[in-house]
């Protein structure tokens, strides 16, 4: 009698030369995400800022999500783009905490320690061709100097006295490379959360994927301050006005 | 389709500048900038800007590019800037692994064939970046070594890399190498402060033309003292 | 491996040459034409190379024609196209000359053939063509438009063809205002031969116009063969 060939459901067949060569490559696309992240010098040190959603595609799936961190004694991080992939983050960091700790050997991680290692991570994952889909903003002040670099899924690393991820990039940047740039050691606590709450509000004008719901954060020489979730007062007495676009 | 595509929603992909055309990810991304390097008889002359971008937006405007390896060796790169900041630590960690194994740094020439060496070591999955190494040989001249990412290498007297290469290195051409110009003794080495002059004038240049390329300009002169750094100020916009 | 090896062939070709050979038609076969602005006087100067992509067909191609005796035209692109448009200009010219009973001005000029190359906008010609000439009152004036007639209107030089890149790095830094006829000469020259020499689709010799109030001065330059 002659077999019988079952096929199991869900499955297909993939030609042979697909299967077996090659390095293992993942498929990885972001699913639950949060936006911009906006962060700059001032006079004592960095601030930053992110909102509280994260989405789901165009969902506002979550709206109570914190996505910046304080990693060790002074440092602050901040991240934009898969949650989950930052909970894997934020969980690799906290065993780094732990062994640190651990070692009781009276140092303390660094920020510059911690932003090497976050780029490393991010680094050595794209290598594997298995990103983790996430920007990181890493911020903190170390012997009385202010600390500000950037991360991405690339691993490029850069550092600069201003920096906006996703969205931010196109809509705070301007705006921080007007009123930031060259001010850095300048501008009081007072002027740089005007400064910030203006590009905050700008991006939850124009980015769709943001929320009026944010926390704010520094880092100075006291250490960490991350801030209760706060909204914007916002002004949309013109956007009658605005007519096309479908609306 | 199978079932884990089945299950992705539709929605759930990067924004369509992070897609690439085949659907799969890209592991590299060109972060642009300059690098040049002239030799001379007794000095060897090394210039980068600082700018680091990614497609048309400026990364920062300070992100040096060109690093000092050792005490006579310089490494300027452009192209990929993860992978060029990777490629710099491996080579300094062997480095610096040879100086405490042998007590004596490095030569410029053995630098020069291990970064070949570490250049083809990932024949496969190559470092994304254009390397030109400078330093002194043994008989104290200029050395300039330029390379492929893959690591095929060459020894010449001056070479522009990066975005604004095609820019650059004609100028180089004439201006070091007298190239098209009949009367001139194209063996002729530059004195230091022609070589550094010319350096300048091209980065000028190609900051003119050149969206990628801006900012700051690092210029490190290395020579029998040792290695002199200063830093440039080029067009912002 | 498959894919390693692909990475490696992208990575081993920078973007800018991957990106030319996207652009296959506008690159098939070659050329390098640059203008110059000097005191009183404009310079044009092409290479002389014609192919068929790495391939050299012809050492003695011309690129530039003069169309009236103090306007030339350079056309790079694609060498058909260069034909067609010439002596579609010829023509126009000429008409010109003979409903208006004067000689067409470099600026006319420009704008007719931004008019010719926009009246084919979906089906363009793939020739970027520079234009310099003196005008009535012996004022230089040089222009360039892309495959559609876009006019670009510097002051300075204008470029176009595959050593185009070559050649904006070799004029932005060669170049100064106020060159007689002679350094606009030696200028444009070190400019073009230079730029040429790092592209593998231009060369094998170049020719060079100055334009000055009493005439114009043509030179055959010899340059690298290879």
């Amino acid at each position: 009698m002659d077999s019988i060939t079952l096929k199991v459901p869900h499955t297909t067949e993939r030609p042979a030369e697909i299967t077996n060569y090659g390095p293992t490559t993942h498929i990885s696309q972001p699913s639950v995400t949060g936006t911009s992240v906006v962060a700059f010098k001032y006079k004592d040190g960095i601030i930053m800022a992110t909102d509280c959603l994260a989405s789901y595609g165009s969902m506002a799936r979550f709206r109570n999500e914190t996505r910046m961190i304080s990693v060790g004694n002074n440092t602050l991080v901040g991240m934009s783009g898969d949650t989950g992939d930052f909970q894997h983050m934020k969980h690799t960091l906290e065993n780094l905490l732990t062994h640190e700790y651990d070692m009781d050997d009276g140092q303390n991680m660094g920020t510059r320690s911690i932003y090497k290692y976050i780029s490393n991570i991010m680094y050595g994952r794209r290598s594997k061709i298995d990103p983790l889909w996430n920007s990181y903003v890493v911020a903190g002040v170390e012997n009385g100097e202010s600390f500000l670099g950037f991360v991405d899924y690339y691993g490029t690393t850069y550092q600069s006295p201003t920096i906006a991820t996703g969205f931010g990039a196109y809509l705070a940047q301007p705006i921080l490379r007007k009123y930031v740039e060259g001010h850095e050691d300048e501008l009081t606590e007072e002027e740089a959360v005007r400064i910030l709450d203006d590009c905050m509000r700008v991006l939850y004008y124009r980015d769709g994927r943001s929320f009026n719901k944010l926390r704010r954060a520094k880092v100075t020489a006291e250490g960490v301050e991350i801030s209760e979730p706060y909204p914007l007062d916002t002004n949309w007495t013109i956007a009658n006005y605005v007519v096309g676009y479908g609306s | 389709m199978n079932f884990a595509e089945m299950h992705q929603p539709e929605f759930a992909q990067a924004p369509a500048t992070e897609r690439h055309s085949h659907g799969r990810w890209e592991p590299y991304v060109d972060n642009g900038g300059t690098s040049l390097a002239i030799a001379g008889s007794d000095y060897v002359v090394v210039a980068s800007d600082a700018r680091q971008s990614n497609g048309y937006i400026i990364n920062s405007r300070y992100s040096p590019k060109a690093f000092q390896l050792t005490n006579n060796v310089i490494l300027a790169t452009s192209g990929y800037a993860a992978d060029a900041k990777r490629l710099v630590e491996v080579l300094e960690q062997n480095s610096q692994m040879y100086f405490h194994k042998h007590e004596k740094p490095m030569s410029t020439t053995a630098t020069a064939q291990m970064l070949s060496n570490t250049l083809y070591g990932r024949r496969f999955f190559p470092y994304y970046v254009f390397p030109i190494l400078a330093g002194l040989d043994t008989e104290g001249r200029g050395a300039v070594f330029a390379y492929d990412p893959v690591g095929n290498m060459e020894r010449v007297v001056y070479r522009a890399f990066g975005s604004a290469a095609a820019l650059v290195q004609p100028f180089l051409d004439s201006a070091v190498g007298f190239k098209n110009q009949r009367n001139a003794d194209a063996t002729r080495l530059l004195d230091r402060e022609q070589a550094l002059k010319i350096a300048i004038d091209a980065f000028t240049g190609a900051a003119e033309r050149d969206i990628h390329t801006g900012d700051w300009l690092d210029i490190y002169i290395v020579d029998g003292n040792g290695v002199q750094h200063q830093k440039r100020e080029l067009k912002h916009d | 491996m498959k894919l390693r090896a692909e990475l490696a062939i992208k990575c081993a070709t920078h973007e800018s040459q991957t990106e030319s050979r996207n652009h296959s038609i506008m690159q098939y076969n070659g050329s390098a034409i640059v203008a110059m602005v000097g005191k009183n006087c404009v310079a044009i100067a092409a290479d002389k190379r014609l192919g068929q992509q790495a391939l050299t067909v012809d050492m003695d191609f011309e690129k530039v024609f003069r169309m009236t005796d103090r306007t030339f035209i350079g056309l790079s692109g694609l060498a058909a196209d260069v034909k067609t448009v010439h002596d579609t200009l010829r023509m126009r010219v000429n008409l010109y000359k003979h409903r208006e009973e004067r000689v067409i001005e470099p600026k006319t000029m420009a704008h007719l053939v931004s008019h010719m190359l926009y009246e084919r906008r979906f089906g363009p010609y793939y020739i970027e063509p520079i234009i310099a000439g003196l005008d009535k009152d012996n004022k230089p004036y040089i222009c360039a438009t892309d495959l559609i007639g876009c006019l670009s209107l510097p002051e300075d030089f204008v470029v176009t063809g595959t050593a185009s890149d070559n050649l904006f790095g070799m004029c932005e830094s060669l170049w100064e205002p106020e060159l007689e006829p002679e350094d606009l000469f030696e200028t444009i020259s070190q400019a073009l031969l230079n730029a040429v020499d790092r592209d593998a689709m231009s060369g094998w010799g170049a020719v060079v116009h100055i334009i000055t109030p009493d005439g114009v001065i043509t030179r055959d330059i010899k340059g690298r063969m290879d």
